[in-house]
């Protein structure tokens, strides 16, 4: 019966069914794809350490940031390389440099310098151009995404990079930096030359564990024989780059407050919708109290109304941030929603309606079944 | 529930075809003891008054009322006179500065609300005068709502509701709405769902004040056949003099008192 009178009744009123309908949605929207976007920014933060193949990543002691290495010497790869359970050392070299526009004009770029014959560091995938596209001596991979940027290079075409000559020989997607700065990849020697920085230094060494290896007992010993560095398994750097740019740059606050908002906004406007419905019906209530209905009882109605305008604006919300998502994220702009992030908004505006469902509760509670009889 | 019917003078389950109707203990009271009866409702010294503008002013003045199982009882009197003031107190809801009332034997002065709520629930029918009807639900849904407060599952109370329904001549607006009824139809409609639990007491207030004259009579006509059947007792607040034929006994009110 309670059921019954509950939907019956929402039902009944569609205009105001429909607005808190759109509440529920909207929050449901605003928060995935904030939350999304979000997830899809800071996660390039740590693209250059995901995508590099390597186990364990060795920096200067207290390395935060995968873009803002300081250097160590690279021989240190001979003392990791005796290190129980390290199969391959490579180091890698990352640094900012100035790239040649067409029109004249210099553009920012991070240069990535990677070793020959490995994959360690080798966080792109040519899909235009030459495969072994840093074999050529000048030859470096810039990514599609940056084609704006870097005005619209094509494959072959000369372009110099602090002042040296070098030649665009393939083409990545997707590999993008957190910075606004282009990555370049290019030969680790190449790298070495255009740097004004000490040449014997590398900017990290990375390391490939033998499979059957603990990552973490590694990082204990390799930081045990060389004092002067940290090793971090590349999860843990990865986290660590993030959370550099969320508490340095104020992200995770930013972020935050715009979805609070999107919450917010939901639960007034279910708040009110609701609200709305019971002043409607308030001589309806106090019928069913004159003729029986206890007030818990009519409570239950009421939370049984918010929790279905909650489901079905929850599930409609979902659909539409799915197809969003997949119609509006791109390699540049990515949206990246986890699982954990739909469960747990759903959840989180599941419970706001039920919160919500107490504004009316207050009128409801003042309800005087008296009333029925005066009208 | 069976509907065997010991009493001969109410209409036996042919006459009417509504099943799971049985009768009330009460009604052979009625009929088989000239005896003094324990009434079904007795009032004793109500007073309540009001605060208005900071003065407290007497709407009700010690009043002492009874109504006798199976009795129908007219409140009348001009309007400001409290008819609707003790017909609430009565039915519970609202609560009266003083005096003592009883529901058979039951004193019911005095409970908290839940306790009003479930008496109200079990024991009292309401009939109001804009028929307050639920507009979300259907015919067939508004009367099955005391039975499903009660426990019923909804299918068989809305088979009892419509069976009901039938016998009031609304067999065609059990599905309707009742925006899309005629002030007459909801009346009725309001009517079944205060009798659908066979309540002792059914309260009234100018159950015919938005009627015209002919589905009022109509109503009261119902009212009628209904309360003697499952042996309720009435009280009808009303000025419609049309319907005075309708009373076993009539009480005029003036000024918070009878006359
Ligand atoms: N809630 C209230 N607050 C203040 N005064 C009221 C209230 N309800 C009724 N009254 C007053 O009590 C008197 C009796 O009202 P009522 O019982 O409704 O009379 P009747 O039903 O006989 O017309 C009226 O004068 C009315 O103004
Ligand atoms: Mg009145």
């Amino acid at each position: 019966m309670r059921w019954n009178l509950a939907y019956r009744t929402l039902l009944h009123d569609r205009g105001k069914l429909i607005a808190g309908l759109v509440g529920v949605i909207f929050s449901v929207v605003l928060v995935n794809l904030q939350g999304g976007l979000f997830f899809g920014l800071i996660n390039k933060a740590s693209l250059l350490v995901d995508r590099s193949n390597a186990d364990i990543w060795i920096g200067h002691r207290g390395m935060h940031n995968v873009d803002f290495p300081h250097g160590i010497p690279e021989r240190f790869r001979f003392v990791v390389a005796g290190v129980e359970g390290v199969a391959e050392v490579e180091p890698i070299r990352i640094g900012f440099g100035e790239i040649s526009l067409p029109d004249g004009r210099f553009e920012d770029c991070v240069i990535v310098g990677v070793t020959e014959g490995t994959d360690l560091g080798r966080a792109y995938e040519v899909l235009e151009g030459q495969e072994d596209a840093l074999q050529y001596p000048d030859g470096i991979v810039v990514d599609r995404c940056d084609d704006a940027k870097l005005v619209h290079p094509e494959i072959g075409e000369i372009r110099e990079i602090n002042g040296r000559r070098v030649r665009v020989m393939g083409k990545s997607e997707g590999i993008l930096s957190f910075l606004v700065s282009p990555y370049v990849f290019m030969s680790y020697d190449q790298a070495v030359e255009l740097s004004t920085e000490d040449p014997q230094n590398a900017s990290y060494l990375l390391v490939r564990t033998e499979n059957d290896s603990d990552p973490g007992q590694i990082c204990r010993q390799i930081e045990s024989l060389l004092p002067d560095v940290s090793a971090m398994p590349a999860g843990r750097y990865g986290r660590v780059s993030i959370h550099f740019w969320m508490t340095r740059a104020g992200l995770g606050v930013s972020f935050g407050a715009a979805a609070m908002l999107g919450l917010l906004v939901g639960l007034v406007m279910v708040g009110q919708t609701l609200y709305a419905m019971v002043l409607d019906r308030i001589s309806e209530y106090a019928t069913l109290r004159a003729i029986g209905l206890s007030e818990r009882e009519l409570l239950c109605i009421l939370g049984l109304q918010s929790a279905l305008v909650a489901t079905i604006g929850i599930a409609i919300g979902m659909v539409i941030t799915v197809i969003l998502k997949t119609s509006l994220s791109t390699p540049r702009v990515t949206i990246e929603i986890p699982l954990m992030l739909y469960v747990g908004c759903g959840v989180l505006i599941f419970a706001i309606c039920l919160f919500a469902a107490g504004l009316p509760y207050l009128r409801v509670r003042r309800i005087d079944p008296h009333t029925a009889l005066q009208s | 529930m069976t509907t065997t019917n010991p009493n001969p003078n109410t209409p036996g389950p042919v006459a009417i075809p509504v099943t799971g109707l049985g009768q009330r203990e009460h009604a052979n009271q009625l009929k088989s003891s000239s005896a003094p009866t324990q009434p079904a409702l007795e009032a004793k010294a109500i007073a309540k008054s009001y605060v208005i503008g900071g003065q407290a002013r007497p709407v009700l003045d010690g009043i002492d009322f009874h109504v006798d199982p199976g009795e129908c009882v007219f409140l009348a009197g001009p309007s400001g006179s409290g008819k609707t003031t003790l017909l609430s107190i009565l039915g519970l809801l609202l609560t009266s500065d003083s005096g003592q009332l009883f529901l058979k034997d039951r004193r019911v002065d005095g409970l908290n609300e839940v306790e009003r709520t479930l008496v109200r629930r079990q024991r009292i029918g309401f009939v109001f005068q804009r028929f307050q009807l639920i507009n979300g639900l259907t015919a067939e849904d508004n009367v099955a709502i005391p039975l499903t407060m009660d426990g019923m599952p909804m299918r068989e109370a809305r088979d009892r509701a419509g069976d009901l329904l039938c016998r009031m001549g609304l067999q065609d607006h059990c599905k309707a709405l009742p925006t899309s009824m005629s002030p007459g139809q909801c009346q009725r409609v309001a009517l079944a769902r205060a009798v659908i639990n066979e309540p002792e007491l059914i309260l009234a207030d100018e159950p015919t004040a938005a009627l015209d004259g002919k589905s009022g009579k109509a109503v009261m006509e119902l009212l009628h056949q209904l309360t003697k059947e499952f042996a309720s007792s009435t009280v009808v607040v009303t000025h419609d003099p049309r319907i005075y034929e309708y009373a076993d006994r009539i009480c005029e009110m003036e000024n918070g008192r009878f006359k």
